[in-house]
């Protein structure tokens, strides 16, 4: 939540007229606050990790949880910004036109991920990483809950680097067992 | 009177219990989702109960939903599952059960081959790099242990190969380059699939650096033998040469570009002097002008 949305939600919550409105705007501003994303590099190979692209991967992760969570509870795909590219977009662009033809919609409490980076190319084009995620998932048909995850959820990250940031090229969930 | 309420409390009672009995019986749904299945694999999944319900299937690109009568065979189609995750089978009829599936990769079908740099020095130890990301034919990442080939075919001498798993979809092996210049192929093979690369050797770095002088007065023409390494590759034309000249006036450095495997320069001396060529980190012969300085 940012300095505005804080001050936004202190003067509205005085406001006992619209108090439940504010109660609804400071959940929605905190539910599209950045997820916490913690990178663990110590076991990446075979090249070794700058800090400075540590930084950017946090970054561009968080960034592309923010895009996900918006978009699968929108629908919109227009939401969708360009944290994901090539197979990641592709696969997440199918699934937002397809939860739309259905009426579906997804809301994500994001409580945070633990990143490890497992490979990074020599050339440093490509990342590899297993994320595991606190996320608490619902899933809603119009306006009918019809499902609620609370456990765990390991994915499998490729990344790639741009001209001044960090895509995420693919996201596969995986069983916990896998890593 | 008595009797006659305990006989009309007896028949509505009985009239109770069976409006009760008509009712027709509804059992909560329940999906016998298989835990695992491999991506692009058409089944069924049962759903028992009775009535009617709504099946959702929701994966990472695809999102099904369909009205069904229980009980039930959903059938699944190959399209339906075609992206490695792990999908939601939901069913709903009064209240919703749900359960995972995990799909996995199917079989590899691709290679994702990177090879780098694109040029590299003759007879370098580790110096080209090899990474081949495994996918399956919905390009999903194959995560299970795969061995990948990388067949090094250089223009000219000896190919040979280098074996390496694939852990989690990916591999990288670290292959010296070869002693000839020109090109060499790369070839990453896993089953039937293969995906070649080419990678263009150059000469490495000059050896036996040997210069000539031909003095005219006060001039001098400095040129070099063929720059070459030392498997006796040339050197590429454009590689700097410098030329340094120390006389009475001081020290002068020339660099010139290597054309058609020389370097040549002209240059003037004050008197006796000194001349020294060198390229890159070699450093060629040492030549003694109009006498020793």
């Amino acid at each position: 939540m940012n300095l505005l949305e804080i001050f936004f939600c202190r003067r509205v919550v005085v406001s006992l007229t619209v108090a439940s409105m504010a109660l609804a705007v400071c959940v929605g501003a905190a539910a599209q606050s950045s997820p916490s994303v913690h990178l663990d590099a110590e076991g990446l190979a075979p090249r070794p990790i700058e800090q400075l692209t540590g930084t950017a991967i946090v970054r561009a992760y968080t960034l592309a949880w923010q895009d996900l969570a918006r978009t699968l509870e929108s629908g919109r795909t227009e939401r969708l910004g360009d944290n994901f590219v090539g197979f990641a977009k592709d696969r997440l662009l199918r699934r937002l036109q397809e939860q739309s033809k259905t009426g579906l919609h997804v809301r994500i409490s994001d409580r945070g991920h633990s990143l490890k980076g497992i490979f990074y190319s020599t050339d440093g084009t490509a990342m590899q990483l297993v994320d595991h995620a606190q996320l608490e998932i619902q899933m809603f048909d119009g306006d009918k809950l019809i499902d609620s995850q609370t456990e765990p959820h390991d994915y499998v990250v490729l990344m790639t680097p741009g001209a001044d940031r960090w895509y995420v090229r693919d996201l596969e969930e995986v069983s916990p067992k896998s890593f | 009177m008595r009797l006659q309420q305990k006989t009309l409390a007896l028949a509505a009672l009985v009239s109770f219990a069976l409006f009760v009995a008509s009712i027709p019986r509804v059992e909560a749904a329940e999906a016998h989702a298989p835990a695992v299945v491999e991506a692009g694999t058409s089944f069924a999944i049962p759903v028992e109960g009775s009535g009617k319900a709504t099946f959702y299937l929701v994966g990472p690109d695809h999102v099904l939903k369909q009205a069904i009568k229980l009980p039930a065979q959903v059938q699944i189609h190959s399209d339906d599952v075609r992206s490695a995750g792990r999908y939601r089978v939901i069913v709903c009829d009064q209240s919703c059960v749900s359960s995972t599936i995990e799909v996995k990769a199917a079989e590899p079908a691709h290679l994702s081959f990177f090879l780098h740099p694109s040029r590299v020095p003759v007879s370098t130890r580790n110096s080209i790099d090899a990474t081949a990301f495994v996918f399956d034919r919905f390009f999903n990442l194959y995560l299970a242990p795969a061995t990948v080939d990388f067949r090094v075919a250089p223009a000219n001498g000896a190919g040979f190969a280098r074996q390496s798993t694939a852990h989690d979809g990916v591999t990288s092996v670290r292959i010296d380059s070869t002693p000839h210049e020109g090109q060499v192929r790369v070839t990453a093979v896993l089953g039937t699939v293969q995906e070649a690369r080419v990678v263009q050797q150059v000469a490495s770095e000059a050896c036996s650096l040997r210069l000539r002088a031909q003095t005219s007065g006060d001039r001098v023409i400095l040129e070099t033998d063929p720059v070459r390494d030392c498997s006796g590759n040339a050197l590429p034309d454009g590689t700097i040469v410098s030329f340094t000249k120390i006389d009475r006036e001081g020290k002068t450095t020339i660099d010139t570009p290597i054309k058609k495997g020389f370097a040549s320069t002209q240059i003037t001396v004050a008197g006796p002097a000194r001349i020294g060529v060198a390229c890159g980190v070699v450093l060629g012969n040492e030549l003694t002008v109009n006498g020793r300085l």
